[in-house]
């Protein structure tokens, strides 16, 4: 399926394209027991920033996947450059391309909302070991909104649907998630500083369109401030 | 702020969606893509024409990759506040 949101991100190769950005990212990984021994798994990696991040900080075992193979090329670029031994794989969270309860820690950065949620979840589920963590950072719909602008939201974005808070955690336990922690980022969104200004890594010649795109997104980003929100969903088996 | 201080700010934005307001009451958006002694380099954030608020200062020579702004010309200097799901 093609998604023009997301092939927009990749061309514009926007880093910590996930609501709160790697300041979340990295509030989020220092409350946890995190060694040199733990296996984590950076699902939707996009550009790589927040495996970047964890292998440097943490020195552990770091699997990157992502579903766009541009995406992928620039994580390759940036960990080459960082010199960082992180492992790439093209692949969908639908259908994870790993064996069974491999991962400490999973990390799903805006990522499970634009996929069939409860197959990414089940498969989440499956490649998670027993005491491992799933951490979602996730889109939310805060209230309710008319069909029709619900839908062309639905449309521009990509995703099949926009799950509140309690459908979330419905489909989290349905998925085998017993226990799930949900909270809810206090920080302003238009608080700037420098890890919250988006970090691009620019194709060239990016088709005029892929402008409108970000254009757009920005005046819906504005127009359903109050309907779309995110939150954290810490969830164990 | 000096030419120095705009200078070393362009440098560590590098990469980042900024907006720069030059002398001439000109806003520009857009990435900054490199710096020389004496110019920052940005991609901007629009197309050929003016596109609600990504519009950028026309008559400044744009080809191809970026465009050169002079650094004394810039009065004022920040990131844009972009939030991706």
């Amino acid at each position: 399926m093609k998604n023009k949101y997301l092939d927009c991100l990749a061309l514009f190769g926007v880093g910590g394209a996930h609501p709160g950005g790697l300041q979340l990212t990295k509030r989020i990984l220092s409350r946890e027991k995190i060694d040199k021994t733990k296996t984590i798994l950076d699902a939707g990696c996009g550009t790589g920033q927040t495996s970047a991040y964890i292998a440097e900080k943490y020195q552990c075992h770091v699997t990157s996947l992502d579903t766009n193979k541009l995406m992928l090329d620039k994580a390759r670029k940036r960990f080459l450059s960082l010199q960082l031994p992180i492992e790439v794989k093209h692949g969908s969270t639908e259908n994870l391309p790993f064996d069974g309860e491999l991962f400490d820690f999973i990390l799903s950065e805006s990522v499970i909302s634009f996929t069939d949620v409860p197959l990414s979840l089940q498969e989440f589920n499956r490649v998670l070991k027993p005491e491992g963590v799933l951490f979602a950072i996730e889109m939310v719909q805060e209230k309710p909104i008319a069909k029709k602008e619900l839908s062309s939201l639905l449309t521009f974005y990509g995703i099949p649907r926009l799950l509140t808070e309690s459908e979330w955690c419905n489909l989290l336990k349905k998925s085998g998630f017993k226990h799930v922690k949900v909270e809810k980022d206090l920080q302003q969104i238009d608080e700037i500083d420098l890890e919250l200004g988006a970090d691009f890594t620019l194709s060239e010649d990016i088709d005029g369109n892929y402008f409108e795109i970000l254009e757009k997104h920005q005046h819906l980003t504005e127009v359903y401030k109050d309907v779309l929100g995110f939150r954290v969903f810490r969830c164990c088996k | 702020m000096s030419v120095g201080q705009y200078h070393a700010l362009c440098q560590r934005y590098r990469g980042r969606a900024v907006e720069i307001r030059t002398r001439d009451g000109r806003r520009h958006r857009g990435i900054i893509q490199r710096v020389s002694n004496n110019r920052v380099f940005i991609q901007p954030l629009g197309r050929n024409r003016n596109l609600g608020g990504f519009g950028y200062g026309y008559g400044y020579g744009y080809g191809g990759f970026g465009y050169g702004l002079a650094l004394g010309a810039i009065v004022g200097l920040a990131l844009l506040p972009f939030f991706f799901w």
